[in-house]
């Protein structure tokens, strides 16, 4: 119903708001890839991969998976032994009910669960021993759609039909202490045994060994062979200009980039703090002085920076050496990318999840604002100019209308409502 | 001249195993790095060499600039596409723009770019830092990389093809959709993050660290991809361990890459007729003046008002505001230099960025001098913490954001006299 004038050349909004997109696509994907991971981590681990801790002296001596004697927290374990006395009741009450499907079923004995651990089941002498008949009735753990039923603190535990070998094979492929071997072991979870929990040596040297080539490689030596290479590097670099045919002087296209970008992240400074002048009501003299002071040193950094951007607009059009045709992956400049720090990542310490979350929810917020700005920026060079030409007003145009103020001074979320107001005669 | 073996430390017995050692070292670090030979044979410009160098210029530009769209196996779109972007980057020479695009030259002129590239930053030390291995959970401070850059538009295949507003109208939609999805995914890998954490408390060999990672406790779970993960450690280990090796030894390389200038054949400065460049990637700088404009009008205005105004009050005072005012004028100065260093390349960088490794304190905190950043304050003080980079960055734009969308009002008066004329 818009007229087909109403949007000539949306090439370049189109092509951005895909970008925007794909953009958002792909880190959700990747997002969704950790998810994976980490859900899988919080359920109850394949029996055959738990991990044997090594038996190696120290705190915790005499590893394995399972005597209870030696786990740190008794009271989970008991606990524990509840829970699977009642899920095990749970499964074979699945049983006789007809299979009725997987989510009501796996509901069901999580229901059965919560009830069962307030209720006072009769303490089991062993908890190793094999329930009945789980076998195919059980639902897998990773079959389960909703993560949330596998939450931490969940009931839903479901066991898996247990493995008669060996119950874990660490990177070293300890054997088994042979009394684990008779009774099947439970599914590993995190929660419960994940204080146990101990990196093979192996890789604990190969880390080791990488941090430290990684800080012998950012520590910059002052050595009299180190000067002689910087200096070697600079004559050749001379040296190659010097023989080139071309001149010396002029911006490279990736340069230009670069100080492209400078100037936006200048304009949108400049313009936050003219804000904060323009907004703080001075209350004595000084202040009004100070203030006018900043307003015009603000004018005049925005003139050199327009004076800049003139120049930068010259090379672009009319270049010195040959620039490259078409269109080039943009340069990944590393945030803070001069003073690259290729030495480790530094900690970053949080005391809550509260924290972190917080921190997620900013940095993501900041980014969307940043890619809303620039949608709007260019939303605004595209449809203004449709609207404020002059052309005879119909419904067509006025819907024009009413769907471009949406856009751009709602953001999409609400629409005008046009009534037509007529004369009464 | 004194160059060659006679600036040599060592004697030419030594300097003879210590280049292919260096160019070794080298290559090893490199991804796909060709042999010792391969460079020898280069430096005479011989064609067998040529393919061996253009791979390894695409693998090493490619990587760099984090393209992984440009997979193109094509020798010819290799080629193309290795020259455009050392181009771009400001390379010197006139006879990387004339090699044929076939693969099957220009093997010298290849090597000196490598050269150069490797002379103007700490290239293989990059190069390394973005395949590192990261073992820890990381997440970064800053939004200044993923999204808040837009890319380049494409090329203006659709300029012709009428777009519907309303199609505009629900792509915006479903970009907002997309955000608040991820949104909440983030918030979920958060929790699971901190329960992981939490479980995995005083687990760690190293003391320092509380507590696993996800990398850490996944290889726990799965032995098979807790092999892979050592194999990738390792093989890392080895790059870092011939950087380290070549950094020893690339003397001997750049004076060597000394004489394989020398042996090129001098470059005419005829001048060539430089094609102009094309209007359509002018967009962003417009978009920058239209801002730059816009900003210069407001400021324009509030400073005439404001002097005005000022002007008439102060009118006749006494001379000992002059000291005061000159002592206004540089602090004022200072400030605004101290805000221009917030733009500049090479400028201070007080906030921190990049990626950092979230470690739990648990019930003990590592004292370690110079130690890890805490959240907390970061999170709670709105002064001048790291915080207010996310946050001060997040009201500057949610501040903007009302800013851009009152401005379209501005046009509201000509819409409604549009209105009424139209409907009279």
């Amino acid at each position: 119903m818009l007229p087909a004038h109403c949007s000539r050349r949306c090439g370049p909004l189109m092509a951005e708001l895909r970008d925007a997109l794909d953009t958002c696509a792909e880190r959700q994907r990747q997002l969704e890839r950790s998810l994976r991971v980490s859900r899988r981590l919080l359920r109850a681990w394949e029996p055959a991969e738990t991990p044997a801790p090594e038996p190696t002296p120290g705190p915790k001596t005499n590893e394995e998976v399972l005597p209870p004697a030696c786990t740190p927290c008794p009271q989970d374990l008991k606990e524990l032994e509840l829970l699977t006395q009642a899920l095990e009741k749970a499964v074979q009450v699945r049983r006789g009910i007809s299979k009725t499907g997987d989510k009501a079923s796996s509901l069901k004995s999580g229901s059965i669960a919560t009830h069962a651990t307030t209720a006072s089941a009769p303490p089991r002498a062993s908890e190793r021993k094999p329930p009945r008949g789980i076998g195919q009735t059980t639902t897998p753990a990773s079959r389960l759609p909703k993560p949330r039923l596998l939450s931490a603190g969940d009931q839903t535990c479901i066991r898996r039909r247990p493995h008669t070998a060996k119950p874990g094979q660490s990177l070293r492929d300890q054997p088994v202490a042979p009394s684990a071997a008779p009774q099947a072991p439970e599914a590993f979870r995190l929660k419960e045994k994940g204080t146990l929990l101990q990196l093979p040596m192996a890789f604990r040297k190969a880390a080791s060994q990488n941090s430290r080539l990684w800080a012998q490689l950012s520590s910059t030596q002052t050595s009299d062979s180190v000067d002689a290479t910087v200096f070697s590097k600079t004559q050749f670099l001379q040296k190659m200009q010097m023989t080139s045919g071309w001149p010396s002087s002029g911006l490279s296209a990736a340069e230009v980039e670069a100080e492209v970008g400078c100037l936006q992240k200048a304009s949108s400074l400049l313009r936050l703090r003219m804000r904060e002048e323009l907004t703080t009501d001075p209350t004595d003299w000084m202040q009004e002085y100070r203030c006018l002071l900043t307003l015009e040193g603000l004018q005049a950094m925005v003139g050199q920076c327009l004076h800049r951007l003139q120049e930068l607009q010259a090379v672009v059009e009319q270049p010195l050496k040959p620039w490259p045709e078409g269109r080039l992956p943009r340069a990944s400049l590393p945030c803070g990318g001069r003073a690259d720090p290729i030495w480790g990542p530094q900690l970053l310490l949080y005391s809550s999840t509260e924290e972190l979350q917080t921190l997620a929810a900013l940095r993501l917020r900041v980014g969307m604002l940043d890619q809303q700005i620039h949608l709007e920026k260019v939303l605004m060079a595209e449809l203004l100019p449709l609207v404020s030409t002059r052309e005879p007003l119909g419904p067509p145009r006025l819907a024009l209308f009413r769907a471009v103020h949406s856009l751009l001074c709602e953001g999409g979320h609400h629409f005008l409502t046009i009534l037509r107001d007529e004369p009464d005669d | 001249m004194g160059r060659g073996r006679r600036r040599l430390r060592v004697d030419p017995a030594d300097a003879a195993g210590a280049l292919p050692e260096a160019i070794a070292a080298l290559s090893r670090t490199l991804p796909a790095g060709p042999s010792p030979e391969t460079f020898r044979r280069a430096k005479f410009d011989r064609p067998e060499a040529a393919s061996a160098l253009w791979q390894l210029l695409f693998r090493v530009l490619s990587q760099l600039l984090a393209d992984s769209a440009s997979a193109t196996p094509t020798p010819e779109a290799q080629a193309g596409w290795v020259k455009s972007v050392l181009l771009s980057q400001g390379y010197p020479r006139r006879g990387l723009a004339q090699l044929a695009e076939d693969g099957s030259q220009g093997s010298r002129e290849l090597l000196l770019a490598l050269a150069w590239l490797l002379a103007q930053e700490p290239l293989l030390e990059r190069l390394l830092a973005q395949t590192r291995i990261r073992l820890g959970d990381e997440m970064p401070v800053c939004e200044c990389g993923a999204l808040a850059s837009p890319g380049q538009p494409a090329p203006t295949v659709e300029a012709g093809d009428p777009v519907d507003v309303r199609h505009v109208q629900w792509l915006m939609g479903k970009l907002q959709f997309r955000w608040r999805n991820l949104m909440a995914s983030q918030q979920e890998q958060c929790a699971l993050l901190g329960k992981i954490h939490s479980y995995t408390r005083g687990c760690h060999s190293d003391r320092s660290l509380g507590h696993l990672s996800v990398a850490e406790t996944e290889l726990l779970r799965d032995p098979e991809g807790g092999r892979q993960l050592l194999r990738r450690l390792e093989s890392e280990n080895a790059r870092l361990e011939a950087a380290l090796a070549w950094r020893c030894r690339e003397l001997v390389f750049w004076q060597w890459m000394d004489t394989v200038l020398d042996v090129c054949p001098p470059e005419t400065s005829q001048p060539t007729a430089l094609p102009r460049r094309r209007k359509g990637r002018a967009g962003e700088l417009e978009l920058v003046a239209r801002e730059l404009q816009a900003l210069q009008e407001e400021l324009r205005a509030a400073v005439e008002a404001r002097r005005a105004a000022w002007e008439a009050r102060v009118g006749s005072r006494e001379p000992e505001w002059n000291a005061a005012q000159r002592a206004a004028q540089e602090a004022v100065g200072r400030e605004l230099a101290a805000l221009r260093q917030a733009w500049e390349r090479g400028g201070g960088r007080a906030q921190p960025h990049g990626p950092h490794r979230l470690m739990a304190p648990g019930f003990r905190l590592s004292a370690t001098p110079g130690g890890p950043a805490l959240m907390g304050p970061w999170v709670q003080d709105f002064g001048l913490s790291p915080q207010k980079q996310v946050d001060g960055t997040g009201q500057s734009a949610g501040s903007q954001l009302p800013r851009v969308q009152s401005r379209p009002w501005l046009c509201v008066p000509c819409l409604s006299q549009g209105w009424q004329e139209g409907w009279c």
